[in-house]
């Protein structure tokens, strides 16, 4: 069989573009490999990490799960589209600040979710944020610098 | 996981073959009514796979376990992104809907309370965003979370496709792991719950390896009607799903001693037949039924008093 | 000399850039006509290569070349960082599972995944050694060709290498109270959430490597010994890793991409799958049969340590690890005989490799453990065990080495008040105490170049990998303070052998104190230069010239840096650069090449509940107290400590990689290898930090960052034991595996119950 591509319309980050991809591409290669958008990362490939968590049509999902073309007539938010370095989002500055931040490599994503479930539950729990951000796995930190994160953003009222 | 068995000296392996070659290769289809879709999944038959909320389906493509040449995405097909609705004293669950949508809805919290709780257990907040409930059921793994609490409850597949549809108990939609009966051509299109006649309450339980996200190493749901009725559903405790159902009455008798209820509740463990793999032994799975039977039967007679009040 | 900086927790450099997304990680390097790589590996772990059918594959449209063995050098370049074992790719014979036998290089990543499905491989399976009873067993295969290792008398073994200590009087160990019991220490992987990633070009230089290596320095030594090239012409760029923990710091597959660059003649990216990572990478097990023997008030009187690591198919620096986790096997106690005896086995399996901690945990878990029991069977207290045991600072405790450097009882009585240790405890509840004692950083050297700009703003040049634990933000804090400058004006440059001067590692904690010396030592020689060129300019003494808080000062005028090289050098500018390093001693005579700069030395203490009826555990709460001379930036240490604690809970309650016969690993990826999320830390945690200035680094600090993994499986685990009322020796701590040691003591029970019953 041969790779035929397929056109899609997709707003990236606000940004409305009609590009052709593969259907057997994921979301999360189409991102990094096709918009250069490298913000967004690749770990387990399953889902279970979610280092590549992604904000589709207002729900936080696994890019890796999802197919490109998927996000046709769809609306992808990345890190990239959350604050910028000349103007950090709430969250973004308080992961900076509690020391939350070690390697880095997981923080785009729980970035992601965290910001997620802020936008659904403004004051969460401890319980709530730990569920919140289950699906986001760090291998550096004591997760409890995140937490603190997400407070200290919930508390400046994200 | 393949058995092995052949003898260890010169035997000869090749690795690296046509079969395995276009890995990921397959063309993509959006039906937009279920009609094309079933005629898409006729054309192609076991080639096709079904894409709803891609959570199992991507990674078994991954992994190189499935390999279709055709993957049809659901989730332009109106008629099955109505959500879950209320119809004849049934709730029913609309082919596309979440796990989240499962696990936020008022009627699912407030009648059957051990299906959100296991919808809540699936994976994490990206995944239930994404994965479905009718997904769950058709993927057949016998560590579906959603499954013993939807069994418990009744449920009810409904069926459309190149031929008539039908529908079908739960329990009989399984013929295996990762088997259903689903026919060449033929899709789910909702699942329904009827709502309980009598009072009812269902609590779920399930052991795990660690205390965030993991796969069941045992599940299962109990279910404790006012008439004493109890039924349980275990998964992850043998090919398909098991439901079983004792009615006299003594696992709800407060005056019965506690070895006799044990004794009961091993009679109906029976039906089940654990397995040893990566995730527990059979033995382990076996102690586990027990422990989270008797759990799930006291929070579920809890909660039928709560009900009551 | 200004210590504004240190000590405050300074916001992490390189912060603002990980949570907007713009922090470049290896898979983010864009190159040019690069092409990309797929490896080739076989479905078990020992096979003999037969034949190799690439015709297959390179018909696939877009492959470019597909690398096997007979497309190297002949005989096949070996290199490792002590042992030039490894082969670049599999000849003959595969030697673990996921050991590469072919590499396809292609246009898109789809072409090469594609042929590389289509390489077909005729192979024949043989039996594999992959226990460590099977790797001493005289009747099992040898793991590596004796050829390859000439001139040692282990070579017809799957011994690579034994260590003997002995210490205090030779003969007799006895004493009043003996214990002994064996300790299992399970096979365990990183799991950094970033993938491995190699890329390599062409350059007309020789050639250059992308990596996020802890310890570019080595990686350039071992690739230019592969290619037989100087040095010079080879050039390593780390990318800061994305976690690294150990796994990132010896050479993997780069000799692999640098062949296939010069072959190719263009630019190769291979980035490993996260099962790849877990083929590739993996801590040493280990099985320790321990006899310790007590005097009737506690106190130890001889140490017998008999400790086999499972290393993997290579070397790489395994060897090392069993090493320096034995030389300190006996803990941070008087231990006045010890007789210890260590062995790193070979066996079909991925090559073991450095993991925080590097052979002290496996160790820890024993010794301590064996304090625990002592304790119980004395009538001791199991935190008064230790007391009675601990040495003061100053004291030596190892003989001919560096004596304890810390106030360790004071450790101790910080965790034990912390924990509430005197307090009751609830039903299925325990705690445990345990203190981690790790040799740091021995023979190394670092060297670092300050360059004072023309603007008064700095650079920082120094090789160290700052791969989380913060060492840009630490050196910029130094910096700062050294030369009075603002942190915001000062630059750190890592990562390029072609900028940076040398670094034997970033590894062993080291970094805080050899890389910040030598850029105090950098700072310190610009501030000596900045005098000497007043002293010239203005026609004074030396003496008459102060240089500090970012001025420089006569008796009657003050410059800023920036005024003052004007001065200097006028309108066509110039810069004053600063050269420092910090080397130890190596001692050809000491078992470990060198004493131990500084002890790293973590006490903690753990309070857990577990159910008796499914083996699940809660970490009510943990608390870690890190011996640390200073804490440059408190915060960071805090982290480090936290995330190394996690590590550790994760190879104490649920890290294990499972093998088949074949020597396949069975949870391989992220579904199966369970690692500690959100959901799994402890209700409360509590990291104190003691600071008595007491370390060879700047400010009296030490270093840190392994701490929590070095002792606290023991803690853990003995209030697991507690809690659950038997006694595992074995790790993890699995759900099941609890269980059944409750099921087996309460089986015990009922017999013996039957037994008195009847006998009644």
């Amino acid at each position: 069989m041969q790779a035929e591509k397929i056109s899609i319309t997709v707003t990236v980050n606000g940004e409305r573009r009609t590009i052709e991809t593969f259907p057997h591409h994921t979301l999360l290669e189409f991102l990094r490999d096709q918009l250069g958008l490298t913000g967004t990362k690749e770990c387990c490939s399953q889902g279970e990490c979610g280092s590549c968590t992604v904000l589709m049509n207002g729900r936080s999902v696994d890019s890796c799960l999802v197919l490109a073309v998927e996000a046709d007539a769809g609306e992808i938010v990345t890190i990239e589209g959350t604050g910028s370095p000349g103007k950090l989002s709430a969250l973004q500055a308080a992961f900076a600040e509690t020391g939350a931040v070690q390697c880095g490599f997981c923080i785009p994503g729980m970035i992601m979710s965290a910001g997620y479930l802020l936008q659904r539950n403004p004051h969460p729990t401890v319980e709530e944020i730990k569920e919140g951000l289950d699906g986001n796995l760090c291998r550096c930190a004591g997760y409890s610098l995140i937490i603190q994160a997400v407070k200290k953003a919930a508390e400046a009222g994200e | 996981m393949r058995s092995w068995r052949r003898s260890k000296r010169n035997w000869r392996e090749r690795r690296g073959s046509e079969e395995k070659a276009a890995v990921r290769l397959f063309r993509y289809a959006r039906p937009d009514s279920i009609g094309e879709a079933a005629a898409l999944l006729d054309q192609y038959g076991p080639e096709a796979k079904i894409l709803a909320g891609g959570t199992d389906l991507l990674v078994r493509i991954r992994t190189g376990h499935t390999r279709p040449q055709m993957v049809i995405d659901l989730k332009r097909v109106a008629t099955l992104a109505t959500g879950i609705t209320e119809i004849d004293s049934r709730l029913r669950f609309s082919a596309l809907t979440t796990m989240t949508d499962v696990l936020e809805d008022k009627r699912v919290k407030r009648h059957f309370p051990a299906l959100a709780d296991a919808a809540h257990v699936v994976g994490s907040v990206q995944i239930r965003n994404r994965a479905t409930l009718t997904g769950n059921i058709c993927n057949a793994s016998p560590a579906a979370d959603t499954v013993p609490a939807l069994l418990v409850s009744g449920a009810i597949v409904n069926m459309a496709g190149m031929d008539i549809p039908r529908s079908v108990p739960l329990s009989e939609f399984f013929t295996g792991p990762g088997k259903t009966i689903l026919n060449r051509g033929e899709l789910v299109e909702s699942i329904d719950l009827p709502l309980p006649a009598q009072r009812t309450a269902a609590a779920f339980g399930r052991v795990t390896r660690r205390w965030g996200v993991d796969l069941a190493t045992i599940n299962l749901c109990c279910a404790v009607e006012a008439s004493g009725k109890v039924r349980f559903a275990y998964g992850s405790a043998a090919p398909r799903p098991v439901l079983v159902e004792d009615s006299s009455g003594l696992l709800v008798d407060p005056g019965a001693h506690p070895d006799e209820k044990d004794a009961l509740l091993r009679q109906l463990i029976s039906h089940t037949s654990p397995r040893t793999d990566v995730r527990g032994s059979r033995d382990y799975r076996d102690a586990m039924l027990l422990v989270t039977s008797r759990r799930a039967l006291r929070s579920a007679i809890d909660r039928l008093k709560d009900e009551a009040t | 000399m200004a210590a504004s900086q240190v000590g405050s927790s300074l916001k992490r450099v390189g912060g603002v850039e990980r949570v907007t997304g713009t922090q470049q990680y290896a898979a983010d390097i864009r190159l040019d006509n690069v092409l990309h790589v797929k490896l080739v590996h076989l479905d078990c772990a020992r096979a003999k290569i037969m034949a190799i059918d690439k015709s297959a594959a390179s018909r696939v449209a877009g492959v470019r070349f597909i690398m096997t063995a007979a497309d190297l050098p002949q005989p096949m370049p070996r290199c490792g960082p002590a042992y030039s074992d490894r082969p670049v790719l599999a000849v003959g014979e595969t030697k673990y599972f996921g050991e590469p036998v072919a590499a396809v290089a292609a246009e898109t990543k789809d072409a090469a995944e594609e042929a590389a499905a289509l390489v077909c491989v005729e192979y024949e399976e043989l039996p594999a050694v992959l226990t460590i009873e099977a790797a001493l067993d005289p009747a099992s295969p040898l793991v590596q060709d004796p050829a390859i290792r000439p001139n040692d008398p282990l070579a017809g073994s799957n011994i690579l290498k034994a260590w003997a200590f002995d210490r205090g009087e030779a003969g007799n160990m006895s004493a009043d109270c003996v214990i002994e019991n064996d300790y299992t220490f399970p096979m365990v992987t990183h799991f950094a959430i970033e993938p491995h990633v190699f890329l390599a070009a062409p350059d007309p230089n020789g050639v250059i490597i992308w990596t996020p290596i802890q310890h570019p320095y080595v990686l350039q030594r071992v690739v230019a010994s592969a290619l037989e090239w100087p040095v010079s012409k080879v050039r390593i760029i780390a990318p800061d890793p994305g976690g690294g923990f150990g796994g990132k710091g010896w050479p993997k597959f780069e000799p692999l991409v640098a062949f296939l660059a010069l072959k190719t003649g263009r630019p190769v990216r291979l980035v490993l799958t996260l099962e790849e990572t877990f083929q590739a990478v993996r801590r040493a097990s280990a099985h320790i049969h321990i006899k310790t023997g007590f005097a009737l008030d506690g106190r130890i009187a001889f140490q017998d340590i008999a400790a086999d690591f499972l290393i993997g198919a290579y070397a790489d620096v395994g060897p090392r690890v069993v090493s320096k986790g034995s030389y300190a096997a006996c803990g941070p106690y008087r231990t006045p005989q010890a007789r210890i005896r260590a062995r790193a086995l070979l066996s079909h399996t991925t090559p073991s490799t450095a993991f925080r901690g590097f052979g002290t945990p496996q160790a820890s878990w024993a010794v301590e453990s064996q304090l625990n029991e002592a304790a119980e069977k004395l009538g001791i207290d199991r935190a008064e065990i230790r007391r009675r045991n601990l040495p003061a600072k100053g004291e030596a405790f190892i003989p001919n080495d560096t004596p304890a450097d810390g106030d360790w009882v004071q450790a101790l009585n910080s965790a034990t008040e912390a924990i509430g240790w005197e307090k009751p405890l609830g039903k299925n509840r325990g705690r445990g105490v345990s203190l981690g004692l790790k040799s740091s950083s021995t023979a190394s050297a670092s060297f670092a170049i300050v360059r004072l700009h023309f603007d008064g703003s700095a650079s920082v040049l120094s090789a160290t990998s700052d791969m989380g634990q913060g060492a840009r933000t630490v050196f910029t804090q130094i910096a700062a303070g050294e030369l009075g400058i603002d942190p915001g004006r000062i630059t750190i440059v890592m990562g390029d052998t072609a900028v940076v001067p040398f670094d034997s590692s970033t590894s062993a904690s080291r970094s805080t104190v050899f890389m910040g010396n030598a850029i105090m030592k950098a700072c310190a020689d610009i501030r000596m230069q900045l005098q000497k060129m007043a002293a010239q300019v203005f026609v004074l003494a030396q003496d008459a010239i102060t240089v500090g808080g970012g001025l420089v000062r006569t008796a009657e005028k003050t410059w800023t840096y920036a005024e003052f090289l004007g001065i200097y050098f006028g309108p066509p500018r110039g810069e004053v650069i600063g050269v420092g390093s910090a080397r130890s001693e190596y001692l050809r005579d000491h078992p470990l090449g060198g004493k131990p700069v500084f002890w790293e030395m973590m006490c903690v203490a753990a309070e857990v509940e577990v159910d008796p009826e499914t083996g699940m555990t809660h970490v009510h709460k943990l608390v870690l107290v890190s011996d640390i001379g200073k804490a440059l930036n408190p915060r960071q240490v805090e982290a480090q400590d936290e995330g190394a604690a996690m590590m550790g809970l994760g190879h104490t309650l649920m890290e294990h990689l499972i093998l088949d016969e074949h020597g396949r690993i069975l949870n391989l990826g992220a579904l199966d290898y369970r690692i500690p999320t959100i959901q799994d830390i402890p209700l409360d945690l509590y990291s104190i930090l003691i600071e008595n200035a007491d370390g060879p680094g700047p400010f009296g600090a030490k270093g840190a960052g392994e701490g929590g993994t070095l002792a606290l499986s023991a803690a853990v685990g003995a209030a697991v034991n507690e809690a659950a009322g038997v006694k595992i020796r074995d790790l993890p701590l699995t759900p099941e595996r609890i269980w059944r040691a409750v099921e087996e003591r309460r089986k015990r029970v009922v017999t013996s119950n039957q037994i008195s019953m009847k006998e009644g």
